[in-house]
C-alpha cells in the first residue's frame, strides 16, 4: 500500500475514533478545562412549535420532529388529551396567556438567551419576559424538595465535556410546545448541553414521566451562539397585552418620551450630597483575583421601603416606613409639587390597581431590590448578575461600552457596572418609566438615571445605595440607603401572574370609583 | 362553625399582614374583620400569595367556599409549613379581613389547626425588618 495512502487511512481512522476530541479542542473552556457555555445564545428549531413533525397552520410555521423515532410514546389516554389541547390552542395554552413556559419548552423558544457559568452555576437569563433559570453545578443541596415550580428545579453536573441537568420538581401547568404536548407533575427531564463546535451547543433532553408516556423519550436540536449580540432587550409579554387591550394605562406624563414639565423649579443636578462610601467592619470575602465575593443570596433590610421610601408611622392603611432616604438629610423625597400630589394620590384605594406590580409586571430599579423578596448576586466572568426572586435579572456588565440608543427603553434600564475599590458601582438609564417606586405610588419617570453603590462591608452584608436624578417628578436627586443580608438559602421562583387572583379585586375597586365619579359629574 | 363578622377592630391583625406585590389596603378593608372556620377545599401553594380555600357554614345552613390570601407559598415553605399540613379535609381557623368588593375573600395572617398548632403566614417585608 502507498505510504499516503496509509497515512490518509490512519488519519481517518484516529478521527473515526476521536471526532468529538478533535472538535472538542476548539471550545472554549475554563482555567480547569470546563466548557465554557457563557453567551448569547438561541435555538435554530421550529420544536417551540411543535416537537413532532408537523404542516403549518395559520399560528405555526411546519417544521420536522426533533423527537428520537419521530413521535412521543403517548399512552392512549394521554394522546386524546394532546389533541385536545392541539384543538383548543388558542385557549388552553398556558404561554397565551404569558404563563412561565417550563423546561424543556424555554429553551427551544424563538428568543434570544445569555448563559453565565461560575465554578458552581450555570444561570440562564432569557429575554422573554425576564424568565431565568440557576442551575446548580457544584452538588449544593435542594433545601425544599416536593413543592413544584413552573421552571422546575434544576441541578446538574459535567459529565466529560457535557453538562447534564436534572429538572425535577416541575408543575402540570406548562406544555412542552405550542401544539398541545403535555406532561405531568411526575415528569423528570434530563438534559445534555454540549457544545460541539465553538457556536454551537448541541441540546438533547429526555422527558421520563411514567404517568403519560410509555417509555422515556428524547429531544434535540442545536442551540446557536449569537455572535453579534451585546445585550438582551426586553419581551415583557403580559405587560405588551395589557398595554395593548387597555388594562394597564399609559401615564403620558411620566412614560417615555415625556418631557420635563415646563412649570417645574429647575432641576439642580449638583444638589446632591457627596455622601463618603461606608467602610468595611470586617473583613470581606474576595475571589482569587482580589475582587470582592458578593456572589449569594441576600434580602434586604428595607425597613418597609416598598410601602414608602420616606419616614412614616403606620397609616391605618399602610404599615409603617422606617425611612431609607439619606439625601436629602431631612429624609424627604426632592418632589416638584405634582409630583406630590400625584403621589399622595396614589395611596387612594382606587389607584392600588395601577401599581405595575400589582399586574405582576417586574418592579423597575431601584424597587426590585426591595420589593419583599429575595434576590441572588453571580458573578460570572465579565459581569455581576442580579436575580430576582421575582422574577426578573439584571445583568450588569463590567466594561466600557456605551448605552443603548436613546430610544431604545427598558422596565429595568439598561446597566453598567466597575469596581472602584472595593465597590460595585453601577450606573443606569435607558428607563420607560412604567414603574412606581413602591405601593404608596412613590414617582418615578423614564428620565431617571440611577448610580448604585454595593460595597460589601463583611462576609454577609452589602451596604447599598442608589442615587436617582429624574428631572420629571424631582428637583434635584436623592439617595436611598439599605443593608443586604446574605443568608445560606435557595432561589425559589414567584410565578406572579399566574396566580393573580388579587388584580380583578383592585380593578373592583378603580371602576367602582371611576363610576362613582362619572355620576358626580 | 359559624361565620362570625365582628365589628371590633382586631388589632392583633396589623394590616400589613400580607403586602407583598399590591396594595393590601386597596384589596382588602380594615373596616371588614372576620373569624371564619371551616374545611380546607384546596391550597395553592402560589405566589406572590399562597391562597386557602375553606367551606364556611353560614347562619342559614347553606355553604359559602371562601378564599383566604396568605403571604408568598415561597415564605410559608421557608417559614416550616409543609404540603401535608393543609390536605382538604382539614380544619382551621383564621381571623383576616375581608376583600372591599364584598366577596368571599380574606387576607390572612396565619391559622390554627384543630390539634392548636398555629402557623404564622406573616408577609415578606418582616423578614427583612
Amino acid at each position: 500500500m502507498p505510504r499516503v495512502l496509509k497515512k490518509y487511512l490512519l488519519l481517518n481512522l484516529i478521527l473515526m475514533a476521536f471526532p468529538l476530541a478533535a472538535f472538542a479542542q476548539d471550545i472554549p473552556r475554563t482555567a480547569d478545562g470546563t466548557p465554557f457555555l457563557q453567551g448569547f445564545w438561541q435555538a435554530q428549531t421550529q420544536a417551540a412549535y411543535n416537537l413532532e413533525d408537523h404542516v403549518a397552520h395559520h399560528d405555526m410555521p411546519a417544521g420536522l420532529s426533533v423527537v428520537a423515532g419521530g413521535t412521543i410514546p403517548y399512552q392512549p389516554q394521554a394522546l386524546a388529551r394532546r389533541q385536545n389541547n392541539f384543538e383548543n390552542r388558542a385557549e388552553l395554552d398556558p404561554l397565551n396567556k404569558c404563563f412561565l413556559p417550563g423546561v424543556p419548552r424555554i429553551m427551544a423558544m424563538p428568543w434570544p438567551f445569555q448563559i453565565f457559568q461560575t465554578d458552581e452555576h450555570v444561570a440562564m437569563a432569557f429575554e422573554w419576559t425576564q424568565v431565568f433559570r440557576i442551575i446548580y453545578t457544584a452538588g449544593q443541596e435542594h433545601l425544599y424538595p416536593g413543592f413544584e415550580f413552573w421552571m422546575g428545579d434544576s441541578r446538574a453536573q459535567w459529565e466529560g465535556d457535557t453538562l447534564v441537568v436534572t429538572v425535577s420538581d416541575l408543575n402540570d401547568r406548562t406544555w412542552l410546545d405550542a401544539a398541545g404536548n403535555f406532561h405531568s407533575a411526575a415528569a423528570t427531564i434530563t438534559e445534555r448541553y454540549t457544545l460541539i463546535d465553538k457556536n454551537t451547543i448541541q441540546y438533547q433532553a429526555t422527558i421520563d414521566d411514567p404517568k403519560v408516556y410509555t417509555d422515556p423519550w428524547t429531544i434535540e436540536f442545536p442551540l446557536v451562539r449569537q455572535t453579534e449580540m451585546k445585550r438582551l432587550l426586553e419581551y415583557q409579554c403580559q405587560a405588551e397585552v395589557e398595554e395593548s387591550n387597555g388594562d394597564f394605562e399609559r401615564v403620558d406624563n411620566l412614560w417615555y418620551p415625556a418631557p420635563i414639565p415646563q412649570d417645574n423649579i429647575p432641576f439642580d443636578a449638583d444638589a446632591g450630597a457627596q455622601l463618603p462610601l461606608p467602610e468595611a467592619i470586617s473583613a470581606i470575602e474576595r475571589h482569587d483575583d482580589g475582587t470582592p465575593n458578593i456572589t449569594g443570596y441576600y434580602m434586604s433590610d428595607a425597613g418597609g421601603a416598598n410601602y414608602g421610601l420616606e419616614k412614616r408611622e403606620n397609616l391605618a392603611m399602610f404599615p409603617p416606613a422606617r425611612g431609607v432616604v439619606v439625601d436629602p438629610a431631612d429624609g424627604v423625597l426632592p418632589y416638584q409639587e405634582w409630583a406630590r400630589n400625584e403621589q399622595l394620590e396614589r395611596r387612594e384605594a382606587w389607584r392600588g390597581y395601577d401599581d405595575p406590580t400589582a399586574h405582576c409586571f417586574v418592579a423597575g430599579i431601584p424597587r426590585s431590590h426591595y420589593v419583599p423578596s429575595p434576590f441572588y448576586i453571580l458573578q460570572p466572568p465579565g459581569y455581576v448578575v442580579i436575580f430576582h426572586e421575582r422574577m426578573s435579572y439584571r445583568v450588569i456588565p463590567l466594561d466600557d461600552r456605551n448605552h443603548l440608543p436613546d430610544s431604545v427603553r427598558l422596565w429595568m434600564g439598561d446597566a453598567i457596572g466597575h469596581w472602584q475599590g472595593d465597590t460595585l458601582v453601577v450606573e443606569s438609564s435607558n428607563y420607560n418609566g412604567k414603574a412606581w417606586l413602591n405601593e404608596l405610588g412613590d414617582v418615578i419617570s423614564h428620565a431617571q438615571k440611577v448610580i448604585e453603590t454595593y460595597t460589601p462591608v463583611s462576609e454577609s452584608q452589602i451596604i447599598y445605595r442608589a442615587t436617582v436624578a429624574d428631572p420629571i417628578p424631582y428637583s434635584r436627586p436623592w439617595t436611598i440607603e439599605m443593608p443586604f443580608n446574605q443568608q445560606q438559602e435557595e432561589l425559589l421562583e414567584v410565578a406572579c401572574l399566574e396566580d393573580n387572583n388579587d388584580l380583578g379585586h383592585l380593578k373592583d375597586v378603580r371602576d367602582e370609583h371611576r363610576a362613582l365619579m362619572q355620576q358626580e359629574n | 362553625m359559624k361565620l362570625k363578622i365582628l365589628l371590633t377592630l382586631i388589632t392583633l391583625l396589623s394590616a400589613n399582614s400580607t403586602l407583598a406585590h399590591h396594595s393590601f389596603s386597596a384589596e382588602f378593608d380594615i373596616d371588614k374583620p372576620v373569624s371564619l372556620s371551616g374545611k380546607v377545599t384546596k391550597m395553592q401553594w402560589s405566589n406572590p400569595h399562597g391562597w386557602i380555600y375553606i367551606d364556611v357554614e353560614n347562619a342559614d345552613g347553606s355553604m359559602t367556599n371562601w378564599a383566604l390570601e396568605t403571604s408568598a407559598a415561597n415564605n410559608l415553605i421557608r417559614r416550616g409549613w409543609k404540603r401535608d399540613h393543609l390536605v382538604a379535609g382539614t380544619v382551621i381557623q383564621v381571623q383576616g379581613f375581608q376583600a372591599r368588593n364584598g366577596s368571599a375573600t380574606a387576607n390572612i395572617r396565619g391559622i390554627v389547626l384543630e390539634d392548636g398548632t398555629r402557623l404564622f403566614s406573616g408577609n415578606a417585608d418582616e423578614l427583612t425588618k
